[in-house]
């Protein structure tokens, strides 16, 4: 470790009026099983420094994984030559700290990662068994258990210290299924520290069932659908749009959220949160990547865009306090939910009567547009005919707009989930929407 | 150098002693910068240093892989000890005396990163911003990020491979954003090489290209909703080469096709493809954007031809692909860092030109979409289902290349698309991108010259053409 009072007595020394860093410290296990046979093992023993320092009232960052004091000089001259540049008008700031931080329980687990090493590699063994044993159309399986511990050391020249430990893991699995006539595939997985709710039938058994059910799918005619989305492909799109609620993007004009606070963006369904006190989430925080106390907030209540997210330097330009979500230099939610209605899946099926219930959609890294808005993703799940799901339906496209579809959304399920995306999520019913098929 | 040879000798023996056949070590610093210019003030420059090694074991079929950001040679030592515990096996493999360290010189830079002064990288910025930011009042905001990094690579096996080369890399990104009070739309465009900072002198005009970013934010905000269906699409070249890489390129790594997971395996000297159909995958193109001397098990990169006038020719393949499918190693083995395995990937991958020209393919079509840039897409391997998102789109018609059209997405799967290619042009460009995959995300480019696919469905907001 880089002798960290030194770095403070070296950067002062320079000019530079306060300083902190930002240590993360990440040990990951992964195991992968293809075919019955241990395919892939890794270890990894990591450290990353982020340096941040303010000279005339401008913020400077360095990361550094080389924890050498004969990097020092380098460090805060690299530092000094790229302050020099800066013209930003961000009141920049290192944070002296907050009254309360609150006390995260259950953020690491000591079982899993004291579990041996071999029980692991039963574990995922057992789940690409029980896949291949599921069903003879099941062809190929790629089973994979994949666990990171991480410990975080935040200190500061205004005498802010400030550290978090927590480890978790996922498990899942993707497998091949072909009927001779059709090829189709299956993911997904579950994220906790619990290795109790890791569970390889059920899983096994949910993944295999799903991609059975999705051979022979086929293009629907082009038209309007009303949609059951399931919890996953909610999470897949939210996942795109989340970054429009950063103070950070409305600041700068890269958000349609912009000018819209306080006022009516989705139904009176759409109830929005970052929470960052979620159990057994890897996102969960006590205080973000500035120092600052981390706290539950509503960021849509009954579809009334309530706040944005802030860090420290968008929460002056505001001129509120900040919210907690300085993370990667930038502005980020922890856990960002949808809140739950009552109703089950099926109910929201149900009551579509005749329509399209989407179980996954793809492409929202290029097909949705945080700016506009605009999004057209491609599609995958059933249709719907007479509240029951029939036949498989793949290679269509959904689009809409974000804010159309917030007010489109016309129940909410109960089948609340966390997904790989981070995002927590329940399965919705929306209003028509444009599909494109045949 | 990165790594003494004496530690490395000792990483691979140590890596072979309980029974693996295979040892790698790979070494790497890499030094980045990243300045952010937005509204006209620099928001960011920022700088970091990584290092660090990664060892990779292997027996048969099971490898496992390690890594460290530890300098100390006892620590990374200690690794392949771990890492070797997971095999046990009497019989031992040998390993091969270390070769005379090669250095790669292919891809020589004239203005290393380092050699440029932080004031002489503002000024390239702040040109950009204000060609984009003057080039229409309805561009509401502009942010230009300027990207450079130096990565020192020292790769070393037991079968004797020791190698080193210094990869450069420089990319500048142009966002704009036009906006008209109800919405808004970008343009984006962004440029890299594997050259130093002489690129932006020698090879672009950065003013010409942020006002094609402009230009794109301003027509995309006079442009109706993409009517749907199945239809003609012509897809521009440059970036439109995404389609092949998406909707082909990834179903040819070995990567999937050892596995047994993608469409095209076992599909060697078939036809895949419209016979006019000559797709490349070429690692050596001097200071490319994917290029590098040696690929990151540290074999020659190589150029490749996947497919011939519609037969399929190669796949990519890395060295441990090697025993699970038939053929050569092809040097495609690629990774983002030393935090990840190497598995086959892209370099730089084109459809070769045809003989139409661009004017012939607008001039032959009666109603289609005409795709003038494209954004990203994804493909499932297993079922080789792709989608793309256009970001300048065209309704094309009675030959005529008629109104803008915006929000559309193609999709549909790689191999029914690569046989419906009815024309391709002669102006074959190529255009940089960030491919995302098993072994992390790394710099690749994509092109083609302009290409017409007989239907493709298209989806947009504006419902049934």
């Amino acid at each position: 470790m880089i002798n960290v009072e030194k770095l403070f007595e070296k950067a002062k020394d320079k000019g530079f009026v306060d300083v902190q860093i930002f240590k993360t410290g990440t040990r990951d296990l992964s195991i992968e099983v293809f075919d019955g046979e241990l395919e892939k093992y890794e270890i990894a023993d990591t450290s990353s420094l982020t340096i941040k320092a303010i000279k005339d009232g401008k913020m400077v960052t360095f990361v550094t994984e080389v924890m050498d004091d004969e990097d020092i000089d380098m460090i805060v001259d690299a530092m000094l030559k790229n302050v020099s540049v800066i013209t930003s008008v961000d009141e920049a700031e290192i944070y002296a700290g907050d009254e309360k931080y609150e006390e995260l329980t259950g953020m690491y687990n000591p079982e899993m990662e004291n579990l041996d090493i071999a029980d692991k590699i039963d574990l995922v063994k057992k789940l690409d068994s029980f896949m291949h044993k599921e069903d003879s159309r099941v062809k190929i399986v790629e089973c994979e258990y994949a666990e990171s511990t991480k410990s975080v050391l935040l200190q500061n020249t205004k005498g802010l210290k400030l550290t978090d430990h927590l480890n978790s893991a996922y498990f899942g699995a993707s497998a091949i299924v072909n009927d001779g006539k059709d090829q189709r595939t299956g993911f997904d997985l579950v994220i906790s520290n619990d290795m109790a709710d890791f569970k390889p039938e059920e899983l096994s058994n949910a993944i295999v069932t799903d991609a059975i059910k999705a051979l022979g799918s086929k293009p629907v005619p082009s038209a309007k659908y009303p949609i059951v989305f399931d919890r996953n492909a909610i999470a897949v799109l939210f996942s795109a749009f989340q970054r429009i609620f950063s103070a950070d993007n409305v600041q700068k004009s890269m958000s349609l959220l912009k000018g819209k606070l306080n006022t009516k963006i989705g139904s009176d369904k759409v109830n929005i949160v970052d929470d960052p006190f979620l159990k057994k989430s890897n996102l969960s925080r006590s205080f973000d990547d500035e120092g600052v106390a981390t706290k539950y907030k509503m960021l849509v209540e009954a579809g009334v865009l309530k706040t944005y997210l802030h860090n420290l330097v968008t929460a002056k330009k505001d001129k509120i306090q900040p919210t907690g979500n300085g993370f990667g230099g930038s502005v980020a939610p922890t856990n960002f939910m949808l809140l739950p209605g009552q109703a089950t899946k099926d109910e929201l099926i149900a009551s579509l009567s005749n329509g399209l219930y989407i179980t996954d959609v793809q492409g929202a890294h290029a097909g949705a547009n945080p700016v506009s808005g605009d999004f057209s993703l491609q599609a995958m799940g059933f249709v719907v005919k007479d509240g029951k799901v029939a036949e498989p339906v793949a290679l269509i496209t959904v689009a809409s707009n974000f804010i159309d579809f917030l007010n489109d959304i016309e129940e909410v399920g109960n089948d609340v989930r966390t997904s790989f995306y981070g995002i927590t999520c329940p399965s919705v019913k929306v209003g028509p929407l444009s599909v494109s098929g045949l | 150098m990165l790594l003494t040879k004496n530690t490395i000798e000792q990483i691979l023996e140590v890596g072979l002693s309980t029974g693996a056949d295979f040892a790698e070590a790979f070494v790497e610093e890499n030094y980045h910068n990243n300045f952010q210019l937005v509204s006209g003030r620099i928001e960011k420059a920022n700088s970091s240093k990584s290092f660090g090694t990664g060892i990779r074991l292997a027996r048969k079929l099971q490898s496992v892989y390690g890594y460290t950001n530890s300098q100390n040679p006892k620590d990374i030592i200690k690794l392949a000890e771990d890492l070797s515990k997971s095999f046990n096996d009497e019989e031992k493999t040998a390993r091969k005396p270390l070769m005379k360290l090669e250095t790669g010189t292919h891809h020589q830079v004239k203005k290393a990163p380092r050699d440029v002064s932080q004031e002489e990288k503002v000024s390239l910025m702040k040109k950009a911003y204000n060609a984009a930011r003057n080039f229409d009042k309805a561009i509401q905001q502009v942010a230009i990020n300027l990207i450079d990094s130096e990565q020192e690579v020292l790769i070393a096996n037991s079968e004797g491979r020791f190698v080193t080369e210094k990869r450069y890399r420089v990319r500048i990104y142009i966002n704009a954003v036009a906006g008209n009070g109800q919405i808004m739309q970008t343009g984006t465009e962004g440029p890299g090489s594997g050259k130093g900072y002489e690129y932006f002198d020698e090879d672009i005009d950065v003013e010409a290209v942020a006002k094609e970013a402009a230009r794109t934010a301003i027509t995309m905000l006079g442009a109706e909703e993409c009517p749907s269906g199945v239809m003609s699409v012509i897809i521009n070249n440059k970036f439109g080469g995404v389609i092949f890489h998406e909707a082909c390129g990834h179903s040819l790594e070995a990567t999937s096709v050892a596995k047994n997971a993608s469409v095209f395996c076992g599909k060697m000297g078939e036809k895949i493809a419209a016979p006019i159909v000559t797709a490349i995958d070429d690692g050596t193109i001097e200071n490319a954007w994917g290029s590098s001397n040696y690929d990151d098990e540290g074999y020659p990169q190589q150029r490749r031809v996947l497919i011939e006038n519609g037969i399929l020719k190669s796949y990519m393949i890395d060295l441990l692909n090697t025993r699970r499918m038939s053929g050569k190693a092809t040097g495609s083995s690629r990774r983002e860092s030393y935090k990840f395995a190497p598995t086959s990937r892209m370099s730089n991958t084109f459809i070769d030109n045809g003989s139409s020209t661009f004017e012939e393919i607008i001039a032959n079509t009666k109603y289609g979409l005409f795709a003038a840039k494209m954004g990203g897409g994804s493909v499932n391997p297993g079922t080789g289902d792709f989608n793309f998102a256009v970001s300048e789109g065209y309704i094309v018609r009675d030959g005529k290349i008629a109104e803008p059209v915006r929000g559309a997405s193609l999709v549909g799967n790689g191999a029914d698309i690569l046989l419906k290619i009815d024309m391709i042009g002669n102006n074959l460009s190529r255009a940089e991108g960030m491919c995302g995959s098993v072994s992390g995300s790394i710099p690749a480019d994509v092109g083609q010259p302009t290409i017409r696919v007989s239907s493709v469905t298209v989806g947009g907001k504006k419902g049934d053409k």
